[in-house]
């Protein structure tokens, strides 16, 4: 019973649904899954713990420090040992998300005022969304009144925007745009959270991850850098698989032969639950 | 009028067998036993028993600063809340802050703070929250230790962990990792923390009388304490992944 009327809800928002957003949704097409990677060893270190002692043929990367004498190279966070070239990164298996330029960002509006809004996205300052960001795509100017706002769009509290980072730096807020691409607001749809760091392993190595749960499960898909994904399928038991299907890949986002194992989970759960 | 009670020790610390009263030799350390990721909602967390003694910590930042005066613009801070439930010791314990918990608390900061990279965060502030929910001597030293754990299971950058063990002397000998009786009837106690990315001492606190040459030997006997810890808290910390790897994989 609860299920129709879900299905019923569903039905009524697709309509609402902004043109803009019916095509496919597809995110990240650049991103390295860095987890999959063959250089990426399963050794997990812990901070603190010396990686490397060769220093003529190595030299720290991302997540190593050099200890103080500059004779060893140290991990600063728990993740898997990576030796790319003669780099030595660490991959962070938890963590929090900081703001980059140039990252998409699912954001939720926590406050507005009349020269800018505050946007809730997962990380440590609240971003920043001004007026002149957010002008309107495919509207037509309205001709004979020169009031500068008039094309921008409006938000309210609560509402959920998806939105890229145009800057972002260590002392200042980030800032916002929705002008774009895929940018705007997000009506209807689910909107789960994982951590950030799991990210590339959900889009998986060229989008193979991405692409095996879309055709599985036949529902959109938006990932975003923060940690935030937005889900819309057409029925809430194919939603309810996929949500599933994305915290397991976020538990087992250090292991190997995670796409297969997924898909292999995927077509068992379909089975199971009778979904065609 | 008030009755006044005075605590009764045992007059010996050892057994006849030459054990300690709980069956430890002199340097062992009581069972110790760590976890992490306890608490679903904070951004880490660990657990610990040590002894008689469980803790919990929990981890969350970086976040906006409350009360916003203590906003640094040139770091972030750490701010430590050691707390002791009421029913964590034998007589209740008043609920509220006293002297003794905001000691810890500054030492415990001070004693983490050098392995955080607090200079990439301004503005900010991480909070870790100790919650002892069970007493039994050598409470800072654990609550450093799972402090640490908890920090690296947020992902905060960290330039090694920090472990926490105390020494002391009862009866006119040196012994490890003393327990509450022995703390309260021993001669003296000295809880020490050691950051290992430069085998620094990072907390060093003494109350009692001991000698130089004891203080040196006790020193050495802490060493070798903290490592073995160290090799607990690095077990822990990998064990959750490694778990997960071994149901996955096979």
């Amino acid at each position: 019973m609860e299920e129709e009327i879900d299905e019923e809800l569903e039905e009524e928002i697709d309509e609402d649904l902004d043109e803009d957003f019916e095509e496919d949704t597809d995110d990240e097409e650049d991103t390295d899954d860095e987890f999959e990677d063959e250089e990426t060893s399963r050794e997990i270190v812990a901070p603190g713990e010396v990686l490397s002692e060769d220093m003529e043929n190595f030299i720290p990367g991302r997540g190593t420090i050099l200890n103080k004498k500059g004779t060893k190279i140290i991990s600063v966070l728990v993740g898997l040992k990576q030796i790319k070239k003669n780099y030595i990164n660490v991959i962070p298996l938890n963590g929090f998300y900081t703001a980059r330029t140039g990252d998409k960002v699912i954001g939720i509006i926590t406050d507005k005022n009349p020269v800018k809004y505050r946007v809730d996205i997962n990380a440590k300052y609240n971003a920043i969304l001004k007026p002149r960001n957010t002008v309107k795509r495919s509207k037509m100017r309205r001709r004979g009144k020169s009031s500068h706002n008039l094309n921008t769009e409006r938000f309210d509290i609560g509402d959920v925007i998806v939105a890229k980072v145009i800057s972002a730096d260590r002392l200042n807020n980030p800032e916002l745009t929705i002008v774009g691409k895929y940018l705007g607001k997000k009506m209807g749809g689910i909107i789960i959270s994982i951590d950030p760091p799991k990210v590339p392993r959900v889009i998986g190595r060229n989008g193979s991850m991405i692409k095996m749960l879309k055709s599985l499960t036949d529902c959109n898909i938006f990932v975003t850098q923060n940690g935030r994904i937005w889900i819309k399928g057409d029925k809430i038991k194919k939603e309810r698989l996929l949500i599933e299907a994305i915290y397991k890949i976020e538990r087992e986002a250090h292991t190997r032969g995670l796409t297969d194992r997924v898909e292999e989970w995927l077509q068992n759960e379909k089975e199971k639950r009778g979904i065609k | 009028m008030t009755l006044l009670i005075q605590d009764e020790y045992p007059k010996k610390l050892f057994r006849e067998d030459g054990k300690r009263l709980d069956g430890r030799e002199k340097l062992d350390l009581r069972p110790i036993k760590m976890e992490v990721d306890v608490i679903k909602n904070a951004d880490g967390s660990a657990y610990i028993e040590w002894g008689n003694n469980k803790i919990f910590a929990s981890v969350y930042g970086p976040r906006e600063v409350h009360p916003h005066h203590l906003a640094k613009p040139d770091k972030g801070i750490l701010r430590v809340f050691y707390r002791m439930a009421t029913f964590s010791v034998f007589d209740r314990k008043r609920p509220a802050p006293g002297r003794r918990e905001k000691e810890i608390s500054m030492i415990i900061s001070d004693c983490l703070e050098p392995v955080l990279f607090l200079e990439l965060y301004p503005g900010t502030s991480f909070e870790v929250f100790i919650e002892v929910v069970d007493a039994d001597g050598g409470t800072r030293c654990a609550s450093t230790t799972v402090a640490a754990l908890a920090l690296a299971d947020a992902g905060v950058p960290m330039r090694s962990l920090v472990t926490s063990c105390a020494v002391g002397k009862i009866d006119g000998e040196l012994v490890t990792d003393l327990s509450g009786i022995e703390d309260k009837a021993g001669e003296a106690d000295l809880p020490t923390a050691m950051t290992w990315f430069n085998d620094e001492l990072s907390l060093l606190q003494f109350d009692g009388q001991i000698t130089q040459s004891e203080l040196e030997e006790s020193l050495e006997m802490a060493q070798d304490a903290l490592e073995q810890i160290y090799e607990m808290q690095l077990d822990a910390l990998k064990r959750k992944y490694i778990n997960i790897q071994e149901e996955a994989e096979d």
